[in-house]
């Protein structure tokens, strides 16, 4: 196995100047992320993974902050991608970035008490403070939501609770008329604890938490945590446990993407599409079912490879692709000849490829706003250098353009599913798992139906979880939401929300 | 369109059966209007659902939503999910109920008129299942407020559902 992640220890000023440079030569970041080391090297670490453009390689900088300055040089001002990443470390451990526009809490509500960092290692809680903090009567750190002025500006708060079936949170509209002028989504009202949860768990039990971080990305985020595992343990994993992988990733990014654009028909109001997407979704997860025993393709993954050889069911696969494909084409056929459809998606909740270059946005949302960015082709992983097929782009960045991406990566995976089948690989089905070794660490990383998808891992002095990190999609692309609706009207904001699709529960962690 | 619409009046009709191995059947499930019909005042003839996410992964929810595509369809049942907990006669509860959303799903429950029931679904709303025992989770719906039903699974499949609503109003019933 190649390594591709160079890491480089670097000072204070210098670290952000480096950043800085790598952002300008276009350089991707990735991800942002803290460490609490001061049992071992007595210091907190910070880490921004940038990947390189058209190499398979990922520069890795990080600094060190030692003593009591628990301060360093912020990087939003000049990588705006970063500024929830800074926040939330603020919040988690306690590292003030200099300069950051906007140190609000991120992830804590007002009832959580002050100065108390929980991942950092020697935190405590008591359980007065939990209740209180569930209780949330006592607003110990004021929340101020941004405010706009004006005349005839009036706020329209939503949430936490929803009208539909979708998961908390809380949206602040600052409407004129009925046109959206502002909105502030606050979110983490699913805030688990999931990274410090990881921390108890072993490296191995820690599957079945990375397979419920996210329950539409299950089998992504289960094979993401899966591979930095196995990369820091240097795992090889057999030819057929990679090929059930990206067989399984496909058939995940096929659901989602079915199921996501008939739901745009739910924001549209056409009923019929709603069911057709509806029908053809289930029909899938019936199929995910009978294969890998869990609609969410649950329990399929391990550390070393795999646990059931879903290659026997391949006839099964291939029937039931052909009558979904079928359907899935009378469906588009059906939806791109609705006239009133398509008119509510177009130029609706436009996002700019500057914005969304600037934010860092992923996935669908990125390629639709012609940002030519797909794990599968930038870091290529498990058999994707071996599969035939192009990034799909638009540079509309409407809802038209996010459901066309999406229509045309439904066809592409349909098509990897088949090459994929035609092949034979080997029958062992996963390796044997080497021990981790101690203070080691190393990333893992898909593109799940959403966007790119990351998990590192480091070890501690015995080879136990010292810190998982874990960033989904829905991170990088919540920031972008309010961009997109900015002049839209209200009506059309679940809409748009549909169209970003995005996972609360993935980004609260 | 026309041709469908058509098609569909004059065609015959044929339920859509559940996967095999399902927990249960259509027929089993047609009995919860006649169950509720049973309860007279209470519920009147069809049970309304306000599904509140005290922080699962997503998956309880999409499974809920799917009660409602063309396979399972449970507005036939007389089952159906309302937009506000005023018109609900039950909870639909899943998550281990993190404590950010524990506040929220109090005032849910108030919200909802009496007499009301609260169903907690999945292996997280149950006992927090692979969350118990984090700092920021309250490990389970009954921690919280007074649960009627317990739907285990993780994530209960839309039949597991049916046939946990089924098995609470049958109890409902026997108790009149």
């Amino acid at each position: 196995m190649m390594n591709n992640e160079h890491y480089r220890e670097l000072g204070g000023r210098e670290f952000r100047d480096h950043c800085i440079s790598l952002c300008r030569s276009g350089f991707t970041l990735r991800l942002m992320f803290a460490t609490d080391e001061r049992e071992n090297e007595g210091c907190f670490k910070i880490y921004v993974v940038f990947s390189e453009t058209g190499k398979d390689s990922f520069q890795i900088p990080f600094l060190k902050l030692k003593g009591d300055d628990l301060s360093y040089h912020g990087l939003t001002p000049d990588i705006p991608a970063v500024h929830w990443y800074e926040r939330e470390i603020h919040d988690m451990f306690g590292l003030t970035p200099e300069g950051h526009p906007d140190l609000r809490r991120l992830v804590f509500h007002d009832s959580f008490p002050g100065d108390s960092y929980p991942l950092r290692k020697d935190w405590k809680i008591s359980e007065a403070e939990l209740r209180e903090w569930g209780e949330g009567l006592v607003r110990k750190e004021p929340y101020h939501f941004m405010e706009v002025k004006g005349e005839g500006v009036y706020e329209i708060p939503v949430g936490p609770v929803h009208a539909g079936i979708i998961e908390p949170g809380h949206f602040r509209f600052s409407a004129v008329g009925e046109t959206i002028f502002f909105l502030e989504p606050r979110l983490f009202y699913t805030h688990k604890g999931t990274e410090k949860l990881f921390e108890g768990f072993g490296f191995s039990e820690g599957v079945r938490l990375a397979e419920r971080v996210s329950g539409t990305s299950s089998f992504s985020h289960g094979t993401a945590y899966c591979m930095a595992v196995e990369r820091m343990s240097g795992t090889d994993i057999p030819e057929k446990a990679k090929a059930i992988r990206t067989l399984l990733l496909e058939l995940e990014r096929l659901y989602n993407h079915v199921g996501d654009i008939g739901n745009m028909c739910a924001g549209t109001g056409l009923a019929v599409g709603y069911a057709a997407g509806a029908l053809i979704k289930e029909k899938l997860m019936q199929l995910n079912e009978r294969v890998s025993g869990s609609r969410y393709l649950r329990g399929v993954n391990v550390i070393g490879g795999v646990t059931k050889d879903i290659f026997q069911y391949a006839d099964d696969i291939l029937t039931t692709l052909e009558t979904a494909t079928g359907d899935y084409k009378a469906f588009m056929k059906l939806l791109l000849g609705a006239i009133s459809h398509v008119e509510r998606l177009e130029n609706a909740g436009q996002l700019s490829r500057e914005i969304a270059m600037k934010l860092g946005v992923t996935g669908v949302a990125a390629r639709a706003s012609g940002v030519n960015d797909d794990i599968r082709k930038a870091h290529p992983h498990l058999l994707y250098d071996r599969l035939e097929f192009e990034p799909h782009t638009t540079t509309r960045g409407d809802v038209f353009a996010r459901m066309m991406v999406r229509a045309e990566e439904a066809e592409c995976s349909i098509s990897m599913i088949h090459a994929l089948l035609e092949r034979n690989y080997g029958r062992e089905l996963a390796a044997e798992v080497k021990d981790v070794s101690p203070h080691a660490c190393a990333l893992g990383y898909t593109e799940s139906p959403r966007g790119s998808l990351f998990y590192w891992v480091k070890s501690d002095a015995e080879g136990r979880p010292l810190r998982v990190k874990l960033r989904s999609p829905s991170y990088c692309n919540w920031p972008a939401v309010p961009f997109a609706v900015h002049g839209n009207i209200v009506p059309d904001f679940p809409l748009c929300n549909k169209s970003f699709n995005l996972s609360y529960s993935g980004c609260d962690m | 369109m026309i041709k469908e619409i058509l098609k569909n009046i004059t065609g015959k009709k044929q339920a859509i059966r559940f996967p095999g191995g399902s927990a249960v059947s259509p027929e089993d499930a047609a009995k919860i209007p006649a169950l509720q019909e049973g309860m007279g005042k209470v519920f009147r003839r069809s049970l309304r659902i306000r599904q509140v996410d005290g922080g699962s992964c997503n998956a309880c929810e999409w499974e809920c939503t799917a009660l409602t595509n063309p396979v399972y369809d449970v507005e036939r049942f007389g089952i159906g999910f309302v937009a506000s907990p005023r018109h609900a006669d039950a909870l639909l509860v899943t998550g281990p109920v993190s404590r950010q959303m524990e506040l929220a799903l109090r005032k849910t429950y108030l919200a909802t008129p009496e007499p009301r029931l609260v169903i907690a679904l999945g292996d997280c709303a149950v006992d927090g299942g692979i969350y118990k025992g984090s700092y920021a989770v309250t490990d389970g719906v009954a921690n919280v407020i007074p649960v009627d039903c317990f739907i285990p699974g993780c994530p209960p499949s839309p039949a597991e559902i049916i046939a946990g609503v089924l098995r609470l109003l049958e109890e409902l019933a026997r108790r009149k």
